[in-house]
């Protein structure tokens, strides 16, 4: 995945450089608005942008309005230090797609950089944590080599709580994701496909931990007796 | 506005113009008295000495009517002086009380419309005081708030980095060696966002132009990533009963607001506990509440929890303005900010009501 990162401090473009490297992305930085705008005239120059507003000479919104005004379609994260909502409300209106408050957690960047990635580009054919993959092209589970027979709910569960990796998902989104139509699903039904999942993806190093009352994280085993929650 | 002298003078006229109008009274009976005796003076001897005893006799009661009048007038004036001189200090009296109920950081001027005359100048002379007073604290606050600005950049950078050496192998001690350098990251970031938090609470950097309709339970679900993790490392259950709650507010003071009462909750919590954040209608007032089962706070220091720098267990690493944060934030939303006893007597409770 090309990245563009375009920050002025050195110490957090070498961080965000090595961290999102360590990733398995790729990652170009540059240290002004006006070379990132520059960059940015070429359709391809990246599949994210990591953006700072506050940049010597040309500022991060300036960037994205340009980017925008050319039909340029790359989505945008945005960075800054203020968290004044003026900033907030000012960048997603002039075309960014997120906004993330500096100091970050470099964990929490790389999911956001990762879902951005994803809903504006091609989906990724292949996900995976701890022993298990999911092939979203064949709709194929695996734990290791075994093939895991899950349902189309099953799998549509176990897919959306993988892309969303080590991060909280309400149940009610887990509906909205089995059913985008607004059919009728109880809260129920979504903890017993999990309780299903549970047991069928025990031994693939990853498990689903309960958030009591709100929804479902997946996380890397051996999740010591922390998790006590059914 | 009223002054003291017009008012000492309102109420010793009347009694004043009282007294001379009873003494001219007296003087002219005794005068009547005299008079039918002048004219028989000279008849006899007999007469004369009758004449000499009746005007023995009515020195003695005039001077008897004018040491009771004197006495009756002393009397009077004393109480009617004590009176006026109370009655004129009143509104000192309201003046002291109005600056002994205010707490440090209420820095309003005295309304000079409701002092006396002869009082104004002090009065405006205490306002210029509080209002330098007040351009003091708020010089500080803004300065605080560009520090923790500029620092965040820093910080950013160091997190980035101690995030990415943390997650390489290396031998056990350089491992904890970053270990220890993040946790010491993570609580300068803390401190650093407190203190902007505190800023933007106070009131004269509140902004009704910020207000906007939220919905709290979505708010909360926002803040929840955080936690869930804070609470795993510690073996809390923390969990979530969380009913549609519409406000109206800003929406980073309501996150801080939000972040604070459960991070509180998780800090003080101890390992295996239990942390229940609730949020919905009750009452036709919205509500958020956040239960623990934790050691609970004794109802004697219920009240001082919400001061700065206060902090029930000196071992624990709060900055002690965490709570001083939520009671502004709920005092500038008009919200009413309570604690008490969790279920079954365990732990505490602490409960936003929005208005």
């Amino acid at each position: 995945m090309q990245i563009l990162v375009v920050e002025d401090d050195s110490v957090i473009a070498d961080g965000l450089c090595r961290v999102m490297t360590a990733q398995g992305m790729t990652v170009q930085v540059v240290d002004n608005g006006n070379a990132a705008d520059q960059l940015l005239q070429r359709a391809d120059a990246a599949e994210v942008v990591v953006l700072d507003i506050g940049l010597p000479g040309m500022d991060g919104f300036e960037v994205v309005r340009r980017l925008r005004a050319r039909g340029g379609r790359v989505p945008v994260l945005l960075l800054t230090a203020r968290d004044a909502i003026e900033d907030r409300v000012r960048g997603l209106e002039t075309g960014a797609d997120d906004y993330l408050v500096k100091p970050f957690a470099s964990a929490e960047l790389v999911a956001r950089v990762r879902a951005l990635a994803r809903r504006h580009g091609e989906p990724l054919a292949v996900l995976a944590m701890g022993e298990l993959t999911l092939d979203c092209a064949t709709r194929r589970a695996r734990v290791r080599d075994r093939v895991v027979d899950l349902s189309v709910r099953e799998w549509t569960v176990l897919e959306y709580l993988l892309q969303h990796g080590a991060r909280v998902v309400s149940k009610q989104q887990i509906i909205e994701a089995i059913l985008p139509w607004g059919d009728d699903l109880t809260l129920n039904a979504v903890e017993v496909y999990v309780s299903r999942l549970r047991l069928k993806i025990a031994d693939a190093g990853v498990a689903i931990r309960t958030i009591r009352g709100f929804g479902y994280m997946l996380e890397l085993a051996p999740a010591p007796a922390a998790d006590a929650a059914p | 506005m009223i002054s003291i002298r017009l008012r000492l003078l309102k109420w010793l006229i009347g009694p004043i113009l009282l007294i001379n109008l009873a003494g001219g009274v007296l003087a002219y009976k005794l005068a009547a008295l005299a008079a039918p005796q002048a004219v028989p003076a000279a008849a006899s001897a007999q007469a004369a000495a009758d004449t000499a005893r009746k005007q023995e006799q009515l020195r003695q009661a005039v001077l008897r009517a004018l040491l009771l009048m004197e006495g009756v007038f002393a009397v009077a004036s004393m109480g009617l002086i004590w009176f006026s001189v109370s009655n004129g200090l009143r509104p000192l009296n309201r003046l002291r009380a109005d600056l002994g109920t205010r707490e440090a950081e209420e820095l309003a001027p005295l309304d000079p419309s409701r002092v006396p005359y002869e009082l104004e100048p002090v009065v405006s002379a205490m306002n210029g005081l509080l209002e330098k007073v007040s351009e003091g604290a708020r010089a500080r606050q803004d300065f605080l708030a560009n520090v923790a600005h500029q620092l965040r950049t820093p910080l950013a950078g160091l997190k980035t980095q101690l995030e990415w050496l943390g997650a390489r192998h290396a031998e056990p001690a350089t491992a904890q060696s970053v270990r220890l350098m993040q946790a010491a990251t993570e609580r300068m970031i803390r401190q650093t966002n407190q203190l902007l938090s505190l800023a933007r609470a106070e009131p004269h950097h509140f902004e009704k132009a910020r207000l906007e309709p939220l919905a709290l339970e979505a708010l909360v679900g926002e803040a929840i990533q955080q936690f869930v993790e804070q609470a795993a490392r510690k073996g809390i259950d923390l969990g979530f009963e969380l009913q549609p709650a519409p406000v109206t507010g800003d929406r980073f003071l309501l996150r801080d607001l939000i972040d604070n009462l459960i991070d509180n909750a998780l800090r003080y919590t101890p390992t295996g506990g239990t942390v229940t954040v609730r949020c919905g209608v009750a009452g036709e007032r919205v509500f958020l509440a956040v239960e623990d089962n934790g050691p609970g706070i004794p109802a004697a220091r219920r009240d001082d929890i919400f001061s700065r720098y206060v902090r029930l267990d000196d071992k624990s690493h709060g900055s002690g303005l965490g709570l001083a944060i939520v009671r502004d934030i709920a005092r500038v939303h008009g919200a009413a900010l309570t604690v008490g006893e969790g279920i079954a007597g365990r732990g505490a409770v602490f409960k936003v009501h929005f208005s």
